[in-house]
């Protein structure tokens, strides 16, 4: 019968790559593109960007992008637009509290849609242009502007750095979560929480999501958010989303292991304004197709430790049992940890001698010997445990 | 029904959980107000916890979550168990960061009992190596070992190191061995504590004083078959201060109950019974956190022998090789790999202790991947409805997915509820201004319990969150998105809402 009919009555499976989620953490500093404003100035990177993500979204119909801002003193989401929260103004309430707490209800439903309004009223209606690529241009533009208006003299002169840590921990959470709603284990289907977010793929077959992450980073020193950062990289090696580097400025040790940790491709151009190309070529293919390609590596990475009393990279450390804070000798003043304060000797460190080891050799000798260190050590029958008061 | 478990509770002070069960049945509960006050830490038998009362407390409250739907409290009920992990690991303390543990399986017959699926037996193989894995990830310089107890006797799995891969192709090798020869151990005998204790008395008694030394037995029968005294164990167990932690199944003992007390300085809370076999996963899983130092600890062994030290490791560097040269620690030959700093010879995988010369070789990482423990990421509290509209969050700081708005079906009861709410919130905020930093550590020992508002916050940057990314942020990140994303957001307070480490 089989035979007979000729029609594959198989379902259809399909062949299609995941879907792929790309979060760009775009580094803003305004220090470092001043830097670099004569060779690539910021509005050409920014369009560079964009075009990069109109191929990534174009690779594949239902690849996602979600763009981060890593700014002086905030890092907030680019696309897509977050709402801002309508605080309301009578906080602490007094007795009246309880008799407009529907008034309240309404406010912030005015408010939703005062904020909702300007996405939808800003897209150009260009007919030529796909209309996902607009959507997510104007927002990405539209915010950067809002976030560099929001940016104050006193913001830039408060710090030098990035908030990488931040941007980090804001893409991995992001991340965490569209993969928990399009897990192919229906366990959240009864979550309503996450049956609103995602109520149009609920009732498609889930296919698991191909997170990447990419750090478009200009800074340099992030020395003063390591356990952040370093915390965000362990949480991405936990759950395999690679981290890319593009490093068009500046240079730390850090994102070099967190490309290296991660299985990411780290690139430090040497000419920054060849920048739609670096991102096409190199960071354009997704986990899955990066199988396939020989990518560009990083070649050595320095591992090696600065102690914490002189910022010397070290070889061999010296490491607090308690703080784990590496120090490049071994006598510290009247033997105290710098960091955390506790007594420290190096002598308990050092004594260490297996005692398993001497005794292998004299076993013959000592037949039936007192062997006091290691008590039923060789002899897990019942019987023979030596026994010790 | 329910009621009935509660009269084993004798302690005053400890109805806490109690009346906050049963507001459950009411049509809203009230934000849990001034009832955190004070909650004396008390000791719970296994069957009195959460997890054995969910059966008895859970029918009714699905029952009586009249105001919403079913959905509703089984949503608040799902958040309520995704939290209940987190609550361990957020009280700064000084932890033992170098961990030398036994991990004692108990291979005896009754390991055939079929109450977990498909038997415990199987199901604990699967739950350890998850495990083994899970405490490299944690403690990657700490050391394992892995026992057996079958037949009266005590057989060693694994040898101590801190290899996960070792340790986990032991572990399967229990089951389906990978050498054609080799019969996969059938569960068979009565085990025997004495022995096992013995045996990793043995395992760990080398071990430097500045690591810990651990026994942490999964433990599924009802009995021990000793050739002697196991109190003389225990005696030496306590001396060589080994603590000694069981995951019991079924049923509590009285002798592990006595094993555990008397290891573990009089608390017994080391001391857990597996209900099912998802609560052996979490309670095994939540031995991966580094044990508290006790400060008695530290004074006693201060004297013979300081517990902090200075210890020597060598951070190598990689080579990259054209042509395979012998690596020291398999004797086989490979391209690439470490170079210890000390002695020169090549090692494949750090961390690991140089074959020729001893010196710990790691990467600087490894010790980063310990941070957290020491500067752990503060609870985050439920978000009551009043607090969700005081700050207006319509959707998680995180992952930007929306809250749900406060229903405003039920008219007159709310808005009773709300004005009652508003005066307590207003006292408590009250008093967490008043008591400022010792508020927020009563929040820490709070019970974790699921937010009426999916809402939860994190009391540093006044951030909501969700619950899958509070989940995601306490479990795997380490990190608060909200505090990280803005400059100093609250000056006095440590970066990161982290709880600063005393001791």
């Amino acid at each position: 019968m089989n035979a007979i009919d000729g029609t594959d009555r198989q379902i259809k499976t399909d062949n299609s790559p995941p879907p792929s989620l790309l979060a760009i953490v775009l580094d803003t500093n305004p220090h470092a593109w001043a830097h670099l404003s004569s060779t690539l100035p910021l509005r050409n990177a920014l369009a560079n960007i964009l075009v990069f993500i109109n191929a990534h979204l174009a690779s594949g119909n239902a690849n996602e992008v979600v763009v981060i801002a890593a700014h002086s003193h905030r890092a907030v989401f680019l696309y897509p637009t977050p709402k801002t929260p309508t605080p309301r103004n009578n906080s602490n309430g007094n007795g009246n509290g309880a008799a407009n707490g529907d008034v309240d209800m309404n406010e912030t439903g005015a408010g939703s849609m005062e904020d909702g309004g300007p996405k939808d009223v800003s897209i150009s209606d260009n007919p030529n242009k796909y209309r996902p690529f607009a959507v997510v241009e104007s927002a990405i533009l539209q915010n950067f502007a809002a976030l560099l208006d929001a940016t104050t003299p006193a913001h830039l002169a408060a710090t030098p750095t990035t908030l990488i840590g931040g941007a980090l921990s804001l893409a991995l959470s992001y991340i965490a979560k569209s993969t928990l709603l399009r897990s192919p284990l229906d366990s959240v289907v009864d979550n309503p929480l996450s049956a609103l977010a995602d109520s149009e793929t609920l009732h498609t077959k889930r296919e698991s999501l191909t997170s990447r992450i990419l750090i478009v980073s200009v800074s340099g020193d992030l020395a003063n958010q390591y356990i952040p950062v370093m915390n965000s990289i362990f949480a991405a090696q936990r759950k395999r989303i690679p981290i890319d580097i593009l490093k068009l400025a500046g240079d730390t040790v850090l994102l070099q292991q967190a490309s290296d940790a991660t299985g990411g491709v780290y690139m430090k151009p040497d000419r920054p304004e060849g920048l739609l190309q670096y991102l096409m070529m190199a960071f354009l293919p997704d986990t899955t197709a990066r199988r396939s390609l020989v990518m560009p590596s990083a070649g050595g990475v320095d591992f090696r430790a600065a102690c914490f009393c002189h910022r010397n990279v070290v070889d061999i450390g010296y490491v607090c049992s308690v703080c784990l804070s590496i120090f490049c000798t071994s006598d510290l003043p009247s033997n105290l940890c710098l960091t955390c304060g506790s007594y420290l000797s190096l002598r308990s460190a050092q004594t260490n001698p297996p005692a398993l080891v001497p005794r292998k050799k004299k076993k013959k000798k000592r037949a039936g010997g007192a062997d006091s260190t290691t008590p039923g050590g060789s002899t897990p029958a019942g019987s023979g445990t030596p026994m010790h008061s | 029904m329910a009621d009935s478990d509660y009269e084993f509770e004798g302690d005053n002070g400890s109805d806490d959980e109690y009346v906050a069960a049963k507001s459950k049945s009411n049509p809203r509960p009230p934000p849990t107000g001034k009832k955190r006050a004070e909650e004396p830490p008390r000791k719970l038998h296994a069957w009195e916890t959460d997890r054995s009362r969910t059966v008895a407390k859970e029918l009714p409250a699905v029952a009586e979550a009249d105001d919403g739907s079913i959905q509703r409290s089984v949503q608040e009920r799902e958040e309520e168990r995704k939290r209940k992990r987190l609550r361990k690991d957020t009280k700064p303390f000084q932890r033992g960061i170098i961990r030398h543990v036994v991990l004692v399986l108990d291979l005896s017959e009754s390991m055939m009992e079929k109450d977990m699926r498909p038997n415990r037996f199987i199901t604990m193989i699967k739950y350890t190596q998850e495990y083994v894995r899970e405490f490299f990830e944690q403690n990657p310089i700490s050391q394992m070992s892995v026992l057996g107890m079958h037949d009266g006797l005590c057989i060693r799995v694994s040898e101590l190191s801190g290899n996960p891969a070792e340790h986990i192709a032991a572990i399967q090798d229990l089951r389906t061995p990978r050498n054609p020869e080799g019969v996969p151990k059938e569960p068979k005998g009565s085990p025997s504590l004495q022995n096992a204790l013995e045996l990793a008395r043995a395992t760990i008694y080398h071990t430097p004083s500045h690591g810990t030394r651990e026994v942490i037995l999964v433990f599924g029968s009802l009995l021990s078959l000793d050739p002697g005294d196991i109190h003389q164990t225990i005696k030496a167990c306590v001396r060589d201060r080994i603590r000694v932690s069981v995951v019991g199944m079924g049923a509590r003992l009285r002798i592990c109950q006595e094993i555990v007390s008397r290891t573990n300085a009089g608390d017994e809370s080391e001391y857990v019974v597996a209900t099912d076999q998802e609560s052996l996963r979490e309670l095994l899983l939540a031995t991966t956190t580094p044990p508290v130092v006790r400060s008695d600890q530290a004074a006693t062994t201060a004297s013979s022998d300081s517990a902090a030290a200075l210890m020597m490791m060598g951070f190598p560097s990689r080579v990259i090789e054209d042509v395979p040269t012998m690596c020291a620690c398999h004797g086989i030959l490979t391209t690439g790999g470490y170079r210890c700093s000390r002695c020169s010879a090549k090692v494949c995988s750090l961390p690991i202790t140089c074959p020729s010369c001893q010196l710990t070789l790691l990467l600087s990482t490894h010790l980063a991947r310990s941070y957290h423990h020491l500067f752990p990421l503060r609870n985050w509290v439920a978000v009551s409805w009043n607090r969700a509209l005081e700050q207006g969050s319509r959707e998680c700081v995180g992952c930007l997915s929306a809250f749900p708005e406060k229903p405003t079906t039920k008219g007159d009861v709310s808005k009773n509820e709300a004005g009652d709410a508003q005066k307590e919130n207003a006292s408590l905020d009250k008093t967490a201004r008043a008591t400022g930093e010792q508020q927020a550590d009563k929040d820490d020992s709070q019970d974790q319990k699921a937010s009426e508002s999916s809402r939860y916050e994190c009391r540093a940057c006044e951030s909501h969150f969700c619950v899958d990314c509070d989940i995601f942020c306490h479990m795997v990140l380490h990190n608060c998105p909200g505090c990280l994303s803005k400059l100093n957001p609250v000056p006095e307070a440590h970066s990161n809402g982290d709880a600063g480490m005393t001791g």
